[in-house]
């Protein structure tokens, strides 16, 4: 096994990563920017190096810096998170160059599926059921152009990333003309890349993705699907599983369908299958995330497994060891994403000081968050403070649980998203499980949380 | 600040430095707030102008709370939005502004995460003026430079040649000369 990784990413993932480390008796030396400084990563780490400004571009997805921290840190390998350089295959492959092992896919496989488009005809080929879209934009006339086949409304998509940044659906060409151009800086911005494609829209849709671990001889197997519907603009809020849109028969053929794809197609290491459900229950491939997910926790709870621990253990050579049938999913989880901002300001992204912070606790809790009392939130990242993940035996047990678990949550001192949470689980379409990915949009986080307060 | 530290031998030479200092100073300076470059340099006519990013714009921010077992020195200067010099052949011309508040040291920290090499010659005691290099940080064999940010005597140099560095690490601390 790798003696000591370097983990080149903040937050929530960073201490994630660091735990697992730990547990596997890897050294855990965590690449910061001078922002994080005093996180908990930093200082639960074996050696913390600070690798630059706090400016993403010239820390977390600055490739020279990271690489030469991993370097002259004497780490073995690369543990990416999500976001940053998460998923960029010239990373990957830089970090093999310097001999480095890159705790994801291998960058082939990175390239093979860099592109949303071309994933989805090499998937499509291998039997997953697509959505019309476009392949890549190269100006705004082609973006019309293939709009205007493909039938509005369609989704603006980024090529690189995920998160919803650089995303909008639009219904007419004047839409995509204005959008068009914000998607491209936001793009930009987040991923350094800032190429666009485009996808059909389906009005009424469920977001249900499949978690899929395959090692590097061609084994694989599922680890059940995540159903992501509660959005707000393609950010995802909520995540649970099982999927209350399934039952079982459609739930196995998804989640088989997706795992025989992605080793016929030759992916390695841990990745998500993204899918949209309609109404009735057809679901086509959108992309594939070559990453660990923000979300990664719903399935832990579920299988039991720790899906780092994975990744890690197939990066470095080591065989799955394990067949389908030894994957046991057990009850129901929910995970509610602490984010700060201000769902009655537009979702302001929030930053300042976190005066208290006290997590949840008992059977079935889980609370993956940096936070401690004190901690400053700096205005430069994203703005997840944490993961609220509830298990119970079955759907309705972790929603008790959860509305135990998130009365008892304290965040003072900076504004969060608890109370939209709060006003989910009051609210019948969550309870009924008939939450679509557009429904928060279009009846408004407002009016969610004007009806929690009058109940 | 702009403190020329000699009086330019002809017009020619004033008229250059009034044209650089009012005109291709001012537009450097907008180009490199607006990108995310971390140095750049341009040459004109016989004058070399290098601009370069503070190392530390969170200068003792989080001073209060350091980590515990801190064998970290945290970076201490604190430096302008741009700072910047020119230089010809032995002369010094500096600009931009400084927010510097200890008047008689300044702290040199790294540029970048890797190996730390020192320059032939710079040790405790040294005099250095303002732009001259103490060494340089090697990162993935890529040469980023370390600099004087002022005129003075090298002090309290903490980082010997070929040790790993991490960015923001203090250097060396340079006292300024009193005459």
């Amino acid at each position: 096994m790798f003696s000591k990784v370097l983990i080149a990413n903040r937050g929530e993932i960073a201490l994630r990563i660091v735990r697992t480390c730990r547990r596997l008796g890897i050294g855990a030396v965590v690449a910061y920017s001078e922002a994080d400084r005093d996180t908990r990563a930093v200082h639960l780490a074996d050696e913390a190096i600070c690798v630059g400004p706090p400016e993403s571009r010239r820390s977390y997805l600055s490739a020279p810096s990271l690489l030469s921290a991993a370097l002259v840190t004497g780490c073995e390998a690369i543990h990416p998170g999500y976001g940053f350089l998460s998923e960029d295959d010239t990373f990957a492959e830089m970090t093999r160059a310097h001999g480095l092992a890159f705790i994801g896919p291998p960058p082939e496989v990175l390239e093979r599926f860099a592109s949303k488009a071309g994933t989805r005809t090499l998937l499509g080929r291998h039997g997953l059921p697509t959505i019309p879209g476009s392949g890549m934009l190269r100006d705004d006339a082609q973006a019309l152009a293939e709009a205007e086949r493909i039938g509005y409304p369609v989704l603006i998509k980024p090529s690189a990333g995920g998160g919803g940044k650089g995303m909008r659906m639009v219904r007419s060409p004047r839409e995509l003309q204005q959008a068009i151009t914000v998607c491209r800086s936001e793009a930009l911005a987040a991923f350094g890349d800032d190429s666009l494609y485009l996808e059909q829209w389906l009005e009424e849709n469920r977001h249900v993705e499949v978690q899929v671990i395959v090692d590097r001889y061609g084994n694989g197997v599922h680890v059940g699907e995540r159903d992501c519907s509660v959005q707000r603009r393609h950010q995802k809020i909520v995540e649970e599983a099982p999927s209350p849109a399934l039952d079982v028969g459609q739930r196995e053929a998804l989640a088989e369908s997706a795992i025989r794809a992605v080793v016929a197609a030759g992916y390695e290491n841990l990745g998500t299958l993204e899918f949209l459900l309609d109404r009735e229950g057809n679901y086509y491939f959108i992309e594939i995330n070559c990453r660990i997910q923000v979300e990664h926790p719903v399935t832990e709870m579920l299988a039991g497994l720790d899906l780092v621990a994975e990744q890690i253990r197939i990066a470095y050579g080591e065989p799955l060891g394990y067949g389908q049938q030894d994957v046991v999913m057990r009850g129901h989880a929910i995970e509610f994403r602490i984010n700060a901002e201000d769902t009655e300001q537009d979702f302001q992204p929030q930053a300042g000081v976190v005066e208290t912070y006290l997590p949840p606790g008992g059977p079935g809790v889980r609370m993956d968050s940096h936070l401690y009392s004190g901690y400053e939130v700096p205005p430069y990242y994203d703005s997840l403070l944490g993961k609220l993940v509830v298990w119970g035996p079955d759907r309705a047990a972790a929603i008790a649980r959860a509305r135990v678990a998130l009365d008892e949550l304290v965040v003072d001192g900076i504004v969060t998203n608890i109370p939209l949470h709060r006003a989910l689980l009051s609210h019948s379409t969550f309870l009924d499980g008939e939450f679509t990915t557009n429904l928060l949009d279009r009846v408004g986080s407002g009016a969610f949380l004007a009806a929690a307060r009058a109940a | 600040m702009a403190d020329e530290e000699r009086t330019p031998t002809d017009d020619d030479e004033r008229r250059t430095i009034a044209r650089l200092a009012t005109d291709t100073l001012p537009r450097l300076i907008e180009r490199m707030t607006k990108s995310e470059l971390g140095e750049l340099e341009v040459r004109e006519d016989g004058w070399r102008i290098r601009l370069r990013r503070p190392v530390a714009l969170t200068a003792g921010a989080g001073d209060t709370k350091s980590r515990p077992a801190a064998e970290r020195p945290r970076p201490t200067s604190a430096g302008s939005a741009t700072s910047a010099h020119a230089e010809r052949i032995s002369s010094t011309a500096r600009a931009g502004q400084s927010t510097r508040l200890d008047t008689t040291r300044s702290t040199v920290t790294s540029p970048a995460v890797g190996y730390f090499t020192s320059r032939d010659g710079v040790s405790n005691g040294t005099k250095i003026a303002s732009g001259d290099l103490l060494g340089h940080v090697d990162v993935l064999g890529v040469r980023q430079e370390v600099v004087a940010p002022i005129d003075g005597v090298v002090g309290g140099l903490e980082v010997e040649s070929g040790q790993a560095i991490e960015y923001g690490q203090r250097i060396a601390l340079i006292d300024v000369n009193v005459q």
